[in-house]
């Protein structure tokens, strides 16, 4: 306990990690007053055309799809033959639609809290994965590099328990600081949309949806905070996972991917961990990949795209992690510290 | 006496693609019992930094067996952990940290009384400068925040490893005087230095290695002892006849300047009376003492020739060495 509670204050007073906050607080200050300077509280007037302008547009896309239904029917009136329609109806189905058109589309310079709080959140936490990653790398690194995991090992030489607390440090340290940024970050914008937009449709499902996304977002978090702490550790210090991440970045998310469409491989997605990332992140992910119609039967239906679901994602993100967290404890019990 | 440090057949040997294989202790062998002030020796790179690494568990030895206050070190080390301090090398410290808060983190994190390091602050007199960052302090200052560190546990065993790096000459005899203090409280200490003086000084027994093995061990005086030539400078009024009335007692003597220098002599009236009988009155006798620093240098090979530069592995090679390269540049091997 003595050793996590000096673990706890040698990570706050780390100048790398109060900059990163201060960069977090200004860059939730900056997006929080750009967007309450861009929005106003919609009038009755506004808010009743822009209602007007959704119904308008949800019957507009009911209509066009009775009419294709009509078509292949063959009762489509002769005045409407030459307008286009997919051979498969099913595509403009409203009802298949992700969402249909509502209010808060029809109202520029209104913030929608409900429409804005998912991409507002995956921007918080593309941020703090960032944060984890490099404040968990720069942890150990600085400290494997300065001599201060010996000086600590002087006094405590178990190597095990001194590692295992500077990582259950940091990553407790992380989840706390982003389980609070993140929920401060969506009050404030909650705040914005009630005074300054419009609250939109915030019901059971929007919450359940968000905090879904949170969670994972946490876990993601979590997750690149440990890796960066592995491999730098693996590497004796922090540009090692830095250096690493970008090699894995240049090598094999944009170089091995130039090859692989080359080569007309089959799924190369799937080889990307920044697929699963997604994946894990949003639910699931879609994927295009022009051979899976290849060979497909004349006349049936192939968009030639491909699912992939958060589980896949969450296991090869826990297996990477797992792993390298694993080889960086083997590997620093049987190091010389020089 | 209790053995507080015990090793033998200490080896290690340090592996990398560029430089390959590194043979940086070989065979080392070192007793340090209970109450001793031990001063550890050797030139750069001879093993010195890498023993003390292998006993406090930093490094992996090869094979020997070594114990810290009767526990196996590395294995029961965590046991005594709260009873040894030690520096090793220049520990390095978070600039932006007062020298109190650096101690405070390591005291909670040893579960140390934090009432301890506002003591041991005075202790090695930095007071007065606690509060400040530990950027701005000089080298000497953190080379006291070192020892401080080391001193925060009340420790029954001390390893400083180069105390005085970095120190003014007042602070190198204010560290000689400290470890007198600790000495005489019952802390066991081992020192290592360059300062070959100051090792003389404050050190009751020495251990010296070269090219990882121990070349000299025991009670500082009787290692002196055992290279005394029992040789004394005369001076005289006719030195060259003065060399041949000594030839002719059968005594070795030969011009140094305008003394002599006569040696193989227990009894050094036999000189008086040997010149004096001739009418030859000595001005002076003088006993040649070894001291440490002419020991170590014969014992090391660490002495060179002046108009040649000495290199890291030029240091002695003792007895019984194998042909395997033997260099402990540690600092620069992958290991």
């Amino acid at each position: 306990m003595n050793l996590v509670r000096a673990e706890v204050e040698r990570l706050s007073a780390r100048r790398f990690v109060q900059l990163m906050v201060v960069l977090l607080v200004l860059a939730f200050g900056v997006t929080a007053a750009t967007t309450l300077a861009g929005s106003h509280k919609p009038t009755a007037e506004e808010l009743s055309s822009a209602r007007s302008q959704a119904a308008e547009a949800r019957q507009s896309m009911e209509d066009t799809f009775q009419q294709c239904l009509a078509r292949q029917n063959g009762t489509l009136p002769p005045s409407d033959s030459e307008q286009y329609f997919p051979s498969d109806c099913s595509e403009i189905d409203p009802t298949l639609r992700d969402r249909l058109p509502i209010a808060a589309d029809f109202l520029p310079g209104v913030f929608s809290f409900a429409q804005q709080a998912r991409p507002l959140l995956y921007f918080l936490i593309a941020f703090l994965v960032l944060f984890g990653f490099l404040v968990g790398a720069s942890y150990i690194g600085a400290d494997l590099n300065s001599g201060g995991v010996v000086n600590l090992l002087l006094w405590r030489p178990r190597r095990l328990t001194v590692l295992g607390a500077k990582l259950g440090t940091l990553l407790g340290g992380v989840l706390t600081l982003a389980v609070v940024a993140s929920v401060f970050y969506l009050a404030t914008f909650w705040v914005i949309g009630q005074t300054a937009g419009l609250g939109g449709e915030l019901g059971g499902d929007f919450w359940r949806s968000l905090g879904a996304v949170h969670g994972r977002g946490m876990v993601l978090v979590l997750l690149a905070s440990a890796l960066g702490f592995a491999i730098a550790t693996l590497g004796r210090h922090t540009s090692a996972a830095l250096g690493a991440v970008a090699a894995y970045a240049v090598v094999w998310e944009l170089g091995a991917r130039l090859v692989l469409e080359i080569v007309d491989a089959r799924r190369p997605d799937q080889l990307m961990l920044s697929s699963y990332i997604g994946a894990w992140l949003s639910g699931e992910a879609r994927f295009y990949d022009s051979q899976l119609c290849t060979g497909t039967e004349i006349g049936r239906y192939c968009d030639g795209f491909y699912t992939m679901s958060w589980a896949p994602g969450l296991v090869v993100l826990l297996v990477l992690t797992g792993g390298l967290t694993a080889a960086a404890f083997a590997v620093f019990r049987r190091r010389d510290l020089i | 006496m209790s053995a507080v440090i015990e090793i033998e057949g200490l080896r290690k040997t340090f592996h990398s693609l560029r430089n390959g294989r590194r043979i940086a202790v070989d065979g080392f062998d070192m007793l340090v019992e209970a109450g001793q002030v031990h001063g550890f020796l050797g030139p750069n790179g001879s093993g010195k930094t890498t023993t003390l690494r292998a006993l406090l568990g930093l490094v992996r030895a090869d094979s020997g067996r070594m114990s810290v206050l009767g526990e196996t070190s590395p294995q029961r080390l965590p046991r005594v952990a709260g009873r040894v301090g030690a520096i090793v090398e220049s520990p390095q410290f978070f600039g932006n940290f007062t020298g109190y808060r650096t101690l405070r983190l390591l005291a909670r994190a040893g579960g140390v009384p934090i009432t301890r390091v506002d003591e041991v602050l005075e202790t090695v007199g930095l007071r007065d400068r606690g509060d400040e960052r530990v950027k701005g302090y000089s080298l000497g200052m953190k080379q006291r925040l070192a020892v401080a560190s080391a001193l925060l546990k009340d420790p029954q065993l001390l390893i400083l490893d180069e105390p005085a790096n970095g120190l003014d000459p007042a602070g190198i005899r204010e560290m000689r005087d400290l470890m007198r203090e600790l000495a005489a409280a019952g802390v066991t200490v081992l020192v290592s230095s360059h300062i070959l003086g100051e090792i003389q000084l404050i050190c009751d027994h020495v251990t010296i290695i070269s090219r990882g093995r121990r070349v000299a061990t025991g009670r500082v005086d009787e290692v002196l002892a055992g290279h005394d030539r029992h040789e004394f400078l005369v001076r005289v009024a006719e030195p060259e006849r003065a060399v041949e009335l000594l030839h002719e007692a059968e005594l070795t003597a030969s011009v140094d300047g305008a003394a002599l220098v006569v040696g193989g002599v227990a009894d050094p009236t036999v000189i008086s009376r040997v010149l004096g009988e001739q009418g030859l009155w000595v001005g002076e006798l003088t006993p040649l003492r070894p001291d440490l620093e002419s020991v170590f240098l014969e014992l090391t090979g660490a002495g060179g020739h002046p108009s040649v530069p000495r290199q890291v592995d030029d240091s002695g090679r003792p007895p019984g060495a194998g042909d395997a390269e033997i260099d402990l540049d540690v600092r620069g091997v992958d290991a």
